[in-house]
């Protein structure tokens, strides 16, 4: 802390020295009389104009002292300065104006593509940037090595036409100023809500300064001295100076200004949230509506959401991760825009979020655990009825085929002798019984007629085969199988009961669908007192049940009927 | 001689029944083991009756049903008789809502009597309806809170399941030996009672019965 306080004041001090220096130097060390340009006035405006810069300067540093952006902000200044080494009574003096002057132009272009962090986002940027610095250094070097005159030190060979040809490099600035204008623009449109309002000053005052030093730069390529003459008397040449670090000293106090914003979130984490509001805390902060929370899956190495459903992030995405000793703690997916300009914010967002982070993680796995429990219970279930249909038609078209066949040939073998009809009788009766009974025993493990017509019907035809008198409300309408499938199995259990123990007059059957679940109600006017307990048969059903997320509840006050009610998720859970 | 097509999967099964058959005196000109096969048949062959098994592949579940309303769409006379596993009284009662005339839906159990099984095709190529007494029996077992039901004796509850089965008063008499007046008397009874339209057809007659047992 004190290291970076001291490190601040050292730089705003050296920044504040080139700037004394770009302002006043002329004055110090022009012995004759001053251009035109040089006045008190000027200076007074020129010195505002680098307090600003330096204040943009120790705002960057403080922000990001590990970035780019601060040292750029420097050397701008740095080759700013070099201009009033042309006040200088010296061939070098004037030589290294030339040779650097330009150079502040090109760093003022690579600020503005790169802000806020000072990196440049992409190909085209970095390639804008190697031509702009080609022509800055390079071809500017060449150019003074060719320039007859003899204050120019670094005359080496004066040849006219070469120096005239690499001054038409110039006529490529106000192009190169059009394509930034139009980069910064998509810039802040690519942006993530966040990021536009810090990207916001500069990506729409900056074409206005563009547009002017592009023209500024192209007129002696075009041998058109008269538009800068015209641009310096209607001051339109001080646009630039004025604008651009009003422009840079709004965006960085904006930036503060997001950043302030971890506070406001730590302040809020502090407070507590409530289970779930973490994404939509970590959403505001970053402004980013859109944004995901994802943890690592307690199995597997994928990814779970907070309800511990997979998640995959979207290919489009950014996924900050954030670590805690190299232990995945949680993936925050958000708007790649916002990793691009500034990735520290995101990862500052995640440091601060990180006990809820930690928690929220261990509530995704535990949910992520139930909900792999409960996909599974399910399998088994639906493993179970696939079997019994299995069996059932086994046993359809085996056994009982061949018990009533044999049935049939054992009729038609009758009426020989008197003995040998008694004992086919015999015969055939015991054969009736075993046929009966694989009937019920398949008809028990699936019946036909739920696949075929429907819960209404299977229940309609359970009710024909209760004892006791069955109302049937229910409607036609189909459900998923698992669901009938469990449905009838509590609905046949249910008036299994009510035949053996209720003592019941008359049973009600009602099945609805009701919100996204199947509601059914058993309800007879017996003696009631049934312990839910009692038999593995509703037990049984209990769990099969809530294998498909389902409840299941029994009233039986003694003397006052019994009541059953089951509710079965229709949306039965992805499987 | 009445010829029969015959449609089962089950090619056990459908060889004894055909035995079976042939022993009671019919010919069997077919046999089916789908749905497709046994509708060619019926084009090429024109029988008399079809006895057809309820649950055929591919599903396994109704293919049987549905071949009957195809024929019986195509050939509105042609006798079928269903034959069933299991007794669904929804299926009986679907079956002849349209048209009871010449329809038969019976329990497979009840073919094992071989007697049962002629009677029922020699009652279908006649024109008439039968429905198995399984299935009668479940629909008069139903439990009921209150019912017209309630007003029947016991002998009208009997010849009101005979009628349910398809029976006309000749074959009632013949089976509870009675005189047919006595009969006669008794259905006037029952349809009174249970504030039916009297019918003369008998397969009229099964469909109102039914139709009161079972209101859908």
């Amino acid at each position: 802390m004190q290291r970076t306080t001291r490190n601040l004041v050292l730089l705003i001090a050296v920044d504040l020295a080139f700037h004394l220096w770009s302002t006043f130097g002329p004055f110090l060390v022009w012995p004759g009389p001053y251009h035109w340009s040089v006045t008190p006035t000027n200076s007074a405006i020129n010195l505002s104009l680098g307090l600003l810069w330096v204040a943009v300067l120790g705002i960057t540093y403080v922000r990001d002292p590990g970035g780019r952006m601060w040292k750029l902000l420097l050397l701008s200044d740095i080759a700013a300065g070099t201009w009033a080494l042309g006040y200088l009574d010296s061939p070098w003096g004037a030589t290294l104006a030339e040779l650097f002057g330009p150079l502040e132009a090109a760093i003022l272009l690579h600020l503005v593509l790169g802000f806020p962090s000072g990196l440049l986002r992409d190909r085209l940027d970095r390639g804008l940037m190697a031509i702009v610095y080609t022509i800055v250094l390079p071809i500017q070097l060449l150019g003074l090595m060719t320039l007859d005159g003899d204050w120019n030190t670094l005359l080496v060979f004066p040849n006219d036409d070469l120096n005239f040809l690499l001054g038409r490099f110039g006529l490529l600035s106000p192009v190169l100023a059009v394509i930034a204008a139009i980069e910064v623009i998509r810039h802040w449109r690519d942006a993530s809500p966040v990021m536009r309002r810090v990207l916001a000053p500069v990506a729409f005052g900056m074409p206005l300064v563009f547009l002017v030093l592009g023209a500024w730069w192209a007129a002696p390529a075009l041998d058109r001295d008269d538009i800068r003459v015209f641009m310096l008397q209607n001051k339109i040449f001080d646009v630039p100076a004025y604008l651009t670090p009003i422009l840079f000293l709004l965006g960085t106090l904006r930036t503060r200004m997001a950043r302030g914003a971890i506070a406001e979130l730590a302040m809020e984490l502090g407070r507590g949230i409530p289970l779930g509001g973490l994404r939509d805390a970590l959403a505001r902060t970053l402004r980013d509506p859109t944004l995901q929370l994802a943890f690592a899956a307690p199995t597997g190495g994928g990814l779970v959401d907070s309800d511990g459903q997979p998640f995959q992030a979207p290919a489009d995405r950014r996924a900050t991760r954030l670590e805690r000793e190299g232990e995945l703690l949680a993936v925050i997916v958000h708007d790649p825009g916002l990793e691009r300009e500034d990735s520290r914010f995101v990862e500052a967002v995640g440091s601060v979020a990180r006990l809820a982070l930690e928690n929220e993680r261990l509530q995704a796995q535990v949910r992520a655990q139930l909900e792999e429990v409960r996909a599974s219970r399910q399998r088994i279930v639906e493993a179970g009825d696939a079997e019994r249909r299995r069996v059932e038609r086994d046993l359809h078209d085996g056994a009982q085929q061949r018990l009533v066949a044999l049935a049939m040939r054992l009729d038609a073998a009758r009426g020989t002798t008197i003995e040998a009809r008694a004992l086919i009788d015999a015969a055939t009766a015991e054969l009736g019984v075993a046929i009966s009974e694989v009937r019920q025993l398949a008809r028990g493990l699936h019946p036909t007629i739920l696949t075929e017509a429907g819960l209404k019907a299977a229940i309609e035809a359970l009710a024909e085969r209760t004892p006791v008198p069955v109302e049937v409300e229910a409607d036609a309408a189909r459900y998923p199988a698992t669901v009938e499938a469990t449905a009838y199995f509590v609905v046949a259990e249910a008036l299994t009961n009510v035949a053996r123990y209720a003592a019941a007059s008359h049973a009600t059957v009602r099945v609805a669908a009701e919100g996204g679940a199947l509601a059914i109600e058993v309800r007879d006017d017996g003696r009631g007192g049934a312990d839910p307990g009692r038999g593995s048969g509703l037990r049984g059903l209990s769990d099969r049940v809530a294998a498909i997320g389902g409840t299941l509840e029994v009233d039986s006050p003694p003397g006052a009927g019994t009541v059953l009610r089951a509710h079965l998720p229709l949306e039965a859970v992805a499987t | 001689m009445t010829r029969i097509v015959l449609a089962d999967d089950a090619v056990l099964l459908r060889e004894a029944l055909a035995a079976g058959l042939r022993a009671g005196g019919f010919e069997v000109v077919g046999q089916a083991a789908d749905v497709d096969g046994l509708l060619r048949l019926v084009e090429a062959e024109s029988p008399d009756v079809v006895v057809v098994d309820v649950r055929m592949p591919p599903t396994h579940t109704t293919e049987g049903l549905e071949a009957a309303r195809a024929i019986r769409a195509r050939h509105p006379g042609m006798a079928i008789l269903v034959l069933s596993q299991y007794v669904e009284t929804r299926y009986a009662v679907d079956l002849i809502r349209d048209d009871p005339a010449g329809i038969g839906y019976l329990l497979k159990d009840r073919v094992t009597r071989l007697d049962d099984l002629a009677d029922a095709v020699r009652r279908v190529a006649a024109g008439g309806s039968v429905i198995d007494p399984e299935v009668v029996a479940r629909l008069l077992g139903r439990p009921r809170r209150h019912s017209p039901l309630d007003e029947l004796t016991s002998r009208e509850r009997e010849i009101l399941a005979l009628m349910a089965e398809g029976r006309s008063n000749q074959g009632i008499a013949d089976r509870l030996v009675l005189e047919l007046k006595t009969v006669e008397g008794h259905v006037r009874q029952v349809f009174s009672k249970l504030d039916l339209e009297p019918s003369s057809e008998d397969h009229r007659r099964v469909l109102a019965v039914l139709t009161f047992l079972k209101p859908e």
